[in-house]
């Protein structure tokens, strides 16, 4: 079949599948040796179990593991807890914010609706309750996230914890649909949260890496439950940078997704459903396959980069593009099945158009070997203390590299770049900086996190060597 | 594609989400053992609930579903030690210890068993 009679089902998994992987194999560099062991540790049956990161980047041996089923039990764990606690939600975090070797507490069995006010559409949650459980609850209540992540794996606890976000000018990150929290402290004691109550420590609590204690219950502000329409295109980087403050004024959410070595992109807008609004494209698990099967063929010939771009676009091109519809629930969020590692900075947003250039530029001048597409978003500002938001609207910038791949290289880099544009890492993602450069990238309340922390927790009981190295503990 | 053959693999594919959102959603309220397999303590029901269902009762994803037989005959003949292991370290789309943190070795075992109906021990 020729590329470009490909049905829309295969663009369609190319569209996501270059995000995904599907793309494989068309530099040097970027082809997979098989199914590679994923975990940096190893497991016998019968011996103590592992705790392993969804990316196998990070390990630990805990020596207890424990999963409280209430808030009484988280509180009793941390007043009984032997060395360093470490709370884990879904394992999603790229750094190293979870390992411990001793006590690890698991929030998977806190899930689920507490209870809900339809006046104010606010809901109660427990901290545990993963993303992907929770939409169908609100729908439940006639509610839903104002803004969702692209994919539902989180729990909100872990979510919160290091301010995850997804895309929307118009909108904050996770932590700041945040009304107010019920934290558990290391000494065990229940402090309920919100700007009118311990205010202090609700601005430290809804960004804390999981450094004040275990937060147990979560208030969301919610909005009445909506549906959405999102359409994926292939478009030309640099059309869509010179468009790119309009598009984001335009549409409820952008974002778009660059491709390394291309002058193509995927661009993704998402926009409340209209009547006859429906689905155009049909998701082929198998079409990847033979995307890949026929990328890997080109790899092999010795020009196989000089024609990568010429090759997309006689695949992808033109006026393939893909539409999803439904409640947003189902619309914000996509499979992820293929491992990979990410750094991701925020820079300010005016600063986003240039970062991203110069990364690219970076990408192609050094002839770094990546297939994997970074990932381009806005979050509005909000006043949460250690947020990547706080006091100025961010441009969110990702890089990404297949989990059986080594990304030092490449991140080391980017790396740079993001520090030229005053970006502030991910915390739950990859980065090289320590304290020192970290208080200067959150001036204004670094100091008032530090004090509200040394205050919950004097002995430093919830921080690992990743967390004593950001604090300068 | 004709935009009505369109709509209707949209609708059947939203068909198919209905279905595992209602099973997400009754899997804590079934009287187990509900597969004729291992018992599931409920909860080990919590943790399936959480976790497991994100992947195995979502169609279309290439992943073996909850009650597939035929998809997980062949992987159960591997034996519950070798799929454990594949578990606890992860394997392809397969996350590490199936993102269950709060899972102990027991859990992960009686998980395996009701996915793959193997015997219960």
């Amino acid at each position: 079949m020729k590329p470009s009679a490909l049905p829309p089902g295969m663009r369609r998994r190319l569209l996501r599948g270059a995000a995904a992987g599907a793309a494989i194999g068309l530099l040097p560099g970027c082809e997979r040796r098989g199914p590679e062991p994923q975990a940096p540790v190893g497991y016998t049956p019968g011996q103590r179990l592992p705790w392993i990161n969804w990316a196998g980047n990070q390990a630990c041996v805990p020596a207890q593991r424990a999963a409280p089923a209430s808030e009484g039990e988280v509180a009793e764990v941390l007043r009984r807890a032997r060395g360093t606690i470490r709370p884990v939600g879904a394992s999603h975090s790229f750094s190293a914010v979870v390992p411990t070797d001793d006590t690890l507490v698991a929030t998977d069995l806190l899930s689920g609706l507490v209870d809900h006010d339809g006046a104010a559409c606010q809901a109660q949650i427990w901290a545990g309750t993963r993303m992907r459980v929770l939409g169908p609850l609100l729908a439940d209540i006639d509610q839903a996230l104002p803004n969702m992540p692209d994919m539902d794996y989180l729990s909100m606890g872990g979510a919160i914890a290091c301010s995850a976000h997804a895309t929307g000018m118009g909108f904050g990150s996770l932590s700041s649909y945040v009304a107010g929290l019920t934290l558990a402290t290391p000494g065990g004691e229940l402090i309920e949260c919100s700007a009118a109550r311990n205010r202090p420590l609700f601005q430290a609590a809804r960004a804390s890496l999981g450094a004040l204690g275990i937060v147990t219950r979560l208030r969301l502000q919610n909005q009445p439950a909506y549906r959405l329409t999102e359409t994926d295109r292939i478009e030309k980087t640099e059309e869509v940078l010179e468009d790119i403050v309009a598009r984001r004024e335009r549409h409820r959410h952008f974002e778009f997704l660059p491709l390394p070595h291309s002058a193509l992109c995927v661009t993704v807008a998402t926009d409340l459903a209209q009547p006859g609004d429906h689905d155009v494209g049909e998701e082929d698990p198998q079409a990847a396959q033979t995307l890949r099967r026929v990328f890997e063929t080109l790899a092999l010939l010795p020009a196989g980069g000089a024609i990568y771009d010429r090759v997309l676009s006689a695949v992808v091109g033109g006026a393939a593009s893909t539409v999803r519809t439904g409640p947003s629930y189902q619309v914000f969020p996509h499979v992820r099945m293929v491992r990979f590692r990410e750094m991701e900075y925020t820079v300010p947003a005016e600063a986003g158009p240039a970062c991203v250039r110069e990364i690219l530029q970076t990408v192609q001048d050094r002839r770094l070997p990546v297939c994997m597409p970074l990932e381009y978003r806005y979050v509005r500002a909000d006043d949460i203390w250690l947020s990547m938001f706080e006091g100025r609207d961010g441009c969110s910038i990702s890089v990404h590299q297949y989990g059986d791949l080594d990304y030092r290289d490449y991140f080391g880099h980017v790396e740079p770049i993001f520090w030229k544009y005053e970006g502030r890492p991910h915390w739950g993602k990859i980065h090289t900086l320590d304290a020192r450069r970290l208080a200067g990238l959150y001036a204004r309340h670094w100091q008032d996190f530090q004090e509200a922390r040394r205050a919950v927790d004097p002995q430093g009981r919830m921080l690992n060597g990743h967390l004593k190295s950001l604090f300068g503990v | 594609m004709p935009a009505c053959e369109a709509r209707a693999r949209a609708a059947r594919r939203a068909g198919r989400r209905r279905l595992a959102a209602r099973l997400c959603a009754l899997l804590p309220l079934l009287p187990w053992p509900a597969a004729g397999a291992a018992e599931l303590t409920e909860r080990q029901v919590a943790l399936l609930t959480n976790n497991c269902v994100q992947c195995h009762a979502r169609p279309d994803i290439g992943v073996p579903q909850l009650g597939d037989a035929p998809a997980w005959k062949e992987r159960a003949r591997q034996g519950e030690d070798q799929l454990l292991v594949h578990v606890v370290l992860g394997l392809r789309g397969m996350p590490p210890l199936g993102g269950c943190s709060a899972c102990s070795e027991q859990d992960l075992r009686a998980l395996i068993r009701f996915m793959a109906a193997l015997p219960a021990r």
